[in-house]
């Protein structure tokens, strides 16, 4: 069978043509280090207003870095649970899916105090009060008890404190997507964008105080699922057919988005699409996503899943692999970069902006985050030395991890 | 509140004039008895620093508003969600403005975008686009200028973006509230303490400064919509100055 056809027959039925999930041992390391990427990039778009965010990639596109973030959350869930779900018990899985759940919210629990902290401090030492209205914190101050429990509750998110609460929601959905895509990955994309089309007809979100989700889950689920039929297609080793056509479409899908944010105005002058280049332009509707983010974050994804090296590559150079280190600890990278985002902020606010100071931090901030990223894999190196010898690390061990340092 | 308390407020209005006229309040005003104001904006208009609920802008303008204009029925919405751009209330433009059916529409707003420096035409574009949805039901819009800041050499733009907002708004013919220019007399009229105008350590309240923001607005809208006969909701008043 060719191996168009063995894609179609996965798209529909989840499982390669021959029906023998095999479970392929995925070590690809285009996933750490675009995420160890798009890590970096979201620090550096913390901190608006400074010189090299203006040179960001959602200057250039419809989708950005939060995008690429929660498309490969779906990926390296789907290897990292789907394996487990193949391979032992769906309630093993689910346990260990429940402990990640837990972490993740304690990591967003204590991301919002640091912050909370950060910017109280801020605030007294140097009397601007702008720092509360940027990061959204003054509901915190004026009701504490109030603005606790919705910190709590996921009801309660100041900016940049919202990609947690999402990635807890789509992973707590992950067992629901993930026995979809096992029946018909084309079926639960369909399903998973009726989802999105009726939430944004119906306009639901989630509550988060006095307006919805800054990434409303009915509408990001979407990019999740694709990710999830992404790892799933890896984890039973399918190929992706040879498509020129869509090579092509891609390509000039992302050269037209590069072109219509670059532009001042409509290039154009065609006037039926003066509105269409203004929307754009202005920016892409983040909260419920749009067609175009969609596209783009599409177009991208298949040109990375055809054309960057897949296997152990991307990490054969110094700077790859430190991106790949930093992408391996996403959570700790994430965390310690919102907070180290949020005081970046500050500082150039304090300094007004002078162009040597912003250098300065994104250079020392990237530089520390994959420092952090080396070194907490270096950690987890050392530290699993020991715990190889000790003989309860049998079975439960040998998991697939999705990253190129697994052999 | 005392009347000296609330004189202050009015202590340098000479120096920031806000004169707007408002056809489309007196026309509400004439026919229906009511006024709707909608309070567009981020944390200025959700209350953010005011003590309690009833001591945030919109909610001083709606009671000085039905103190001012007796037997009319008076409505202010306050539409304001914390740390919002201009951009994020554009796309709710329609469903939490243009669906109230308001006479008035006062948006605050672009402190995200100036802080930010997202791109002058950008945030013009943002606010005639605004402005035009606004529009669509026959609204007065007015537009509130940035807040003045004890230091700005924080945001070397910050003056760039206010002329945005003030070119902008002549462009469109819309009214600009000039808050800058109040916040900055009241603070060189030392009739405020600073934790009572702006909460100048940030975390103390700034009920003083919402009070006289609602006071002054109120003032400018009750001009605006001139002398009119009130009778579509009971009253037979007029209002006073």
């Amino acid at each position: 069978m060719s191996i168009t056809a063995s894609f179609r027959h996965f798209l529909l039925v989840g499982r390669p043509a021959d029906g023998a999930v095999r479970l392929d041992k995925v070590r690809d390391a285009r996933i750490d280090v675009l995420r160890g990427l798009a890590l970096m990039i979201i620090f550096i778009n913390h901190m608006p207003g400074n010189v090299v965010a203006a040179y960001m990639p959602h200057n250039y596109g419809f989708s950005d870095a939060a995008d690429i973030f929660v498309l490969l959350a779906g990926v390296s869930a789907t290897l990292a649970y789907g394996g487990l779900i193949e391979q032992r018990r769906l309630a093993v899985a689910a346990l260990k899916l429940s402990g990640r759940l837990w972490t993740l919210y304690i990591a967003h629990i204590a991301v919002f105090i640091l912050v909370c902290g950060v910017v109280a401090t801020a605030v007294t030492q140097t009397q601007n009060p702008l720092f509360i209205e940027t990061i959204n914190i003054q509901p915190f101050f004026r009701d504490t008890v109030e603005a606790l429990i919705g910190a709590l509750t996921l009801t309660y998110q100041p900016s940049y404190l919202d990609i947690l609460p999402l990635y807890i929601v789509l992973l707590a959905l992950f067992p629901a997507i993930y026995a979809g895509v096992r029946v018909s990955p084309l079926l639960t994309l369909i399903g998973s964008l009726t989802i999105w089309r009726a939430a944004l007809a119906f306009e639901l979100n989630l509550p988060n105080a006095g307006a919805g989700w800054f990434f409303n889950p009915f509408a990001w689920q979407v990019v999740f699922t694709i990710g999830v039929i992404i790892g799933r297609g890896a984890l039973v080793g399918i190929n992706v057919p040879r498509l020129r056509w869509l090579d092509v479409a891609a390509v000039a899908f992302i050269a037209l988005a590069w072109w219509a944010k670059t532009s001042t105005g409509n290039p154009t002058g065609i006037a039926a699409l003066n509105d269409w280049f203004d929307s754009v332009q202005l920016g892409s509707d983040k909260t419920n996503l749009a067609w175009s983010r969609l596209l783009h974050i599409g177009a991208l994804t298949w040109l990375a899943i055809r054309w960057l090296p897949a296997g152990t590559a991307m990490v054969k150079s110094t700077i790859g692999r430190a991106f790949a280190c930093a992408g391996q600890n996403s959570l700790h990278v994430f965390c310690v970069g919102i907070v180290l985002s949020i005081i970046g902020q500050i500082v150039l606010a304090e300094t007004s902006f002078a162009s040597g100071v912003q250098l300065l931090i994104c250079a020392g901030g990237v530089t520390f985050l994959t420092g952090l990223g080396i070194f907490l894999s270096w950690y987890r190196i050392i530290t699993n030395r020991g715990a190889s010898a000790e003989p309860s690390a049998g079975r439960g061990a040998a998991l697939p991890r999705p990253s190129f340092s697994s052999r | 509140m005392s009347a000296a308390a609330d004189a202050r407020c009015r202590a340098d209005a000479a120096k920031s004039p806000f004169q707007p006229s408002l056809p489309a309040a007196r026309k509400a005003l004439q026919e229906t008895g009511g006024l709707t104001v909608v309070a567009l904006g981020s944390s200025t208009t959700a209350g953010a620093g005011a003590s309690a609920e009833d001591r945030s802008y919109p909610a001083v303008l709606e009671a000085e508003l039905r103190r001012r204009l007796p037997g009319a029925e008076i409505k202010v919405l306050n539409k304001g969600v914390g740390g919002q751009s201009a951009y994020d209330m554009l796309l709710r433009m329609e469903a939490d403005v243009v669906a109230e059916k308001p006479a008035v529409v006062v948006w605050q707003t672009a402190i995200t975008e100036a802080i930010r420096d997202i791109g002058e035409e950008k945030l013009s574009k943002i606010l005639r686009k605004g402005i035009g949805i606004a529009r669509t039901g026959g609204a007065d819009i007015i537009l509130m200028d940035l807040p003045w800041l004890s230091r700005e050499g924080r945001y070397p733009h910050y003056d760039d973006y206010r002329a945005v907002m003030r070119k902008t708004a002549q462009e469109q013919g819309v009214p600009l509230f000039p808050r800058y220019a109040m916040m900055k007399g009241w603070s060189n009229s030392r009739q405020f303490t600073s934790e009572e105008l702006v909460g100048m350590d940030g975390l103390h309240l700034v009920d003083a400064g919402f009070r006289c923001l609602a006071l002054r607005l109120a003032d400018g809208i009750v001009g605006g919509i001139g002398n009119v006969r009130i009778d579509a909701a009971g009253g037979r008043a007029r209002p006073t100055n």
